[in-house]
């Protein structure tokens, strides 16, 4: 009796002192629904509490260094671009003795580690951005097949677009921007190659040279046809093209975490694309947080195999650390299968970011809707790359 | 003299709080942003910032003479004033004049005011769904007329027409208000004698009602100048300038270079461009405010 009373105490006491972790990510709607069982979990394993706020990167890009300067932060753990967290290290708590990094896949904490090797964020779940995705059961009962080359790709544009009740062949996300980028992204890896992609994001190609020309011309002349439909809000159209009004979604792999039926999604890479871009999700404690033994707990935890296990088997996220196989639904397995032979890269605007990345999404509106104007498009993003 | 200086006394323990905030939070913000402006990469003073900022395109865009939009922020700024200036008032003045005394007004008029009402941040989401093409508003009333729907903000040409509209919609509620109020300070005596000599109510309108509400007047003009000078929120939610800088104004403009950029020089030099503007808009209500005191 004594022990078991001095069990509840204990368990009461880590409770109620367990302190609350307060948590910053990017996602809403759907995707923040598949990150909270993640911190249940956590909160379970811990008795730690969390809070959770949706903040978009963007928006965090300009509150973050106002509140380090008063050396306060908005939250103890913050999801955030890679690219921020290298040009604040000053502020952002070192992780290289707190977390595992030899769990992880190689290359998953590059971009987060310093040039002394010092680590400043954790790599979490990652997210592909593998191309075209489509319902099985819209093109079993079209009669269409993923296509394997170039001239195929056409053909099934046009086969779409000519299936009755369906307005266009390509839903166009927008938004903020970032839907068009990952598209125009797909078209730069697959016709210019990954080395295509790894030049623009370190400035060693310009925006005006015969590679991206003839990359972007590709997507241009599918805009100038018509395949691509007028750019609309990206969950909105999202709904619309799972009710078949369109044919095909270029999104990451989160979309299968936002759709009622998974296992009737396929997706297909544009034909002889040799790269993919590999989106990790990383997130980093500020040096001004509230609650940083708190905090440290759940960055051991989002960067362990549990807490990716818990957010793979959602759906919509690969695992950046080894975890079961099984944990991942149907649908993400193909995926994962989609990503073998091709090189993983970084995500373009996200690695270059700033001002030149508001630019990049802007200028891709307007060249969806006048695609004639590419020249000045180009010209425009080559004028913002920063020096 | 005695009397006098304890006035003055008590004037200054009351008036000392208001002027500390005034100048911490509005003089010593408005120098040093000046001030600013003049300070280059190098941290020497100089015109560079000015320089750079009005031989940009995000600023003036000449290219739009042979292609269309963009025009540059500046430029979009003057054609917002253009058009949601007059169309603001004469809306605002008409509901006012054609609500008066109508069984029902009171409730018409305030649903009108709603737009003021909201947060402009709210506005500018609604503007954005208001001109989508499968979910606006704007669309259904242009199909019944036999019009295509389109996304009208997703579009050079028309996003920046479509903001204006949105915000004539949101902010006609602030003239009708106050032309509203203004109309019940006319006394009708002047309508009956008017009536009597056999005027029309084209003639009353034009003879009575508007030069009598002129201090009105230039009320809503110098409130709505200011407003459409500064005018952020809802382009930063409904278009965020675009698209390709189709819609960016100003005060976005100044945004982006401080936060985006990092560049606070070039943001403090739209700001004094904001800042003189603003200041060149509101003398005519200074001057107005004067003689009437006078």
């Amino acid at each position: 009796m004594k022990k078991l009373l001095v069990a509840v105490l204990i368990l009461i006491s880590a409770v109620l002192f367990a302190g609350t972790v307060s948590v910053i990510g990017p996602w809403s709607g759907g995707e923040m629904d598949a990150f909270i069982p993640v911190l249940e979990a956590f909160k379970a394993e811990t008795g730690i509490d969390y809070t959770y706020q949706t903040y978009r990167a963007e928006d965090l890009a300009n509150v973050l260094p106002a509140q380090f300067s008063a050396k306060k932060s908005p939250a103890d753990v913050i999801f955030m671009w890679s690219s921020f967290i290298t040009s604040n290290t000053k502020n952002i708590l070192e992780l290289t003795d707190v977390i595992d990094t030899d769990a992880y896949i190689p290359g998953a904490l590059d971009n987060v580690t310093a040039a002394d090797g010092a680590v400043y964020g954790i790599a979490y779940t990652a997210k592909v951005k593998p191309g075209f995705w489509y319902r099985k059961s819209f093109f079993e009962a079209n009669g269409l097949t993923a296509p394997e080359t170039w001239d195929e790709f056409l053909t099934l544009l046009e086969k779409i677009r000519a299936t009755q009740g369906v307005k266009n062949a390509i839903a166009s996300g927008n938004g903020v921007g970032w839907p068009l980028s990952d598209v125009t992204e797909h078209f730069l890896i697959a016709f210019g190659g990954p080395e295509l992609q790894k030049d623009l994001i370190e400035g060693n190609t310009s925006w005006n040279s015969y590679a991206v020309r003839n990359a972007i011309g590709k997507l241009v002349y599918l805009i100038e046809k018509g395949y691509f439909s007028e750019p609309t809000e990206w969950t909105t159209i999202l709904e619309q093209w799972w009710n078949g009004d369109y044919g095909l979604y270029f999104m990451g792999q989160w979309i299968t975490g936002m759709v009622d039926d998974p296992d009737d999604l396929a997706v297909f890479s544009l034909p002889g694309n040799r790269g993919m871009v590999f989106s990790i999700d990383y997130a980093f404690i500020p040096e001004f947080a509230a609650n940083k033994t708190e905090a440290l707990e759940l960055v051991k935890f989002l960067s362990g195999e549990k807490g990716q296990s818990i957010q793979v088997s959602q759906g919509g996220h690969i695992a950046t650390v080894e975890v079961d196989m099984s944990n991942y639904p149907t649908v993400d397995k193909e995926i994962a299968k989609l990503t073998e032979g091709v090189e993983t890269l970084n995500d373009l605007d996200d690695s270059i970011g700033g001002l030149w990345q508001t630019a990049f999404w802007d200028q891709l509106k307007l060249l969806w809707v006048r695609p004639e104007r590419l020249d000045d498009v180009l010209m425009d993003l080559e004028q913002k790359m920063p020096e | 003299m005695a009397l006098r200086k304890a006035k003055l006394k008590h004037f200054g323990y009351f008036i000392l709080p208001a002027l500390f905030l005034l100048v911490v939070f509005v003089l010593y913000p408005t120098i040093n942003t000046i001030f600013l402006s003049f300070v280059d990469e190098e941290g020497s003073l100089s015109l560079s910032n000015y320089k750079e900022v009005f031989s940009s395109r995000d600023i003036l865009d000449t290219r739009g003479l042979d292609r269309g939009f963009p025009f540059g922020s500046l430029i979009h700024n003057i054609m917002w004033i253009a058009i949601h200036l007059p169309l603001t008032t004469i809306v605002g003045l008409s509901l006012a004049v054609l609500l008066r005394g109508v069984r029902g007004g009171g409730i018409v008029k305030s649903i009108i005011f709603l737009g003021m009402v909201m947060p402009m941040i709210v506005g500018g989401i609604m503007i954005r769904f208001m001109f989508e093409e499968s979910v606006g508003v704007v669309n259904l009333v242009l199909q019944t007329f036999g019009l295509e729907a389109k996304t009208w903000t997703a579009y050079p040409e028309t996003a920046l027409f479509s903001l204006i509209f949105g915000s004539v919609w949101l902010w006609t509620g602030f003239s009708m208000i106050l032309y509203s109020a203004g109309l019940e300070t006319i006394p009708n005596t002047y309508y009956e004698a008017a009536q009597i000599d056999g005027a029309s109510k084209a003639k009353m309108l034009f003879k009575i009602t508007i030069p009598l509400l002129k201090p009105i007047t230039v009320v809503v003009l110098t409130m709505t100048l200011l407003w459409e000078l500064k005018v952020f929120d809802i382009v930063y939610i409904a278009t965020m300038g675009g698209p390709g800088g189709s819609s960016n104004v100003l005060a976005l403009q100044m945004y982006l270079y401080g936060f985006r950029e990092w560049d606070f020089g070039k943001s403090a030099v739209v700001a004094v461009l904001i800042t003189a503007s603003t200041l060149l808009a509101a003398i005519p209500m200074m001057k107005s405010a004067g003689d009437e005191a006078e």
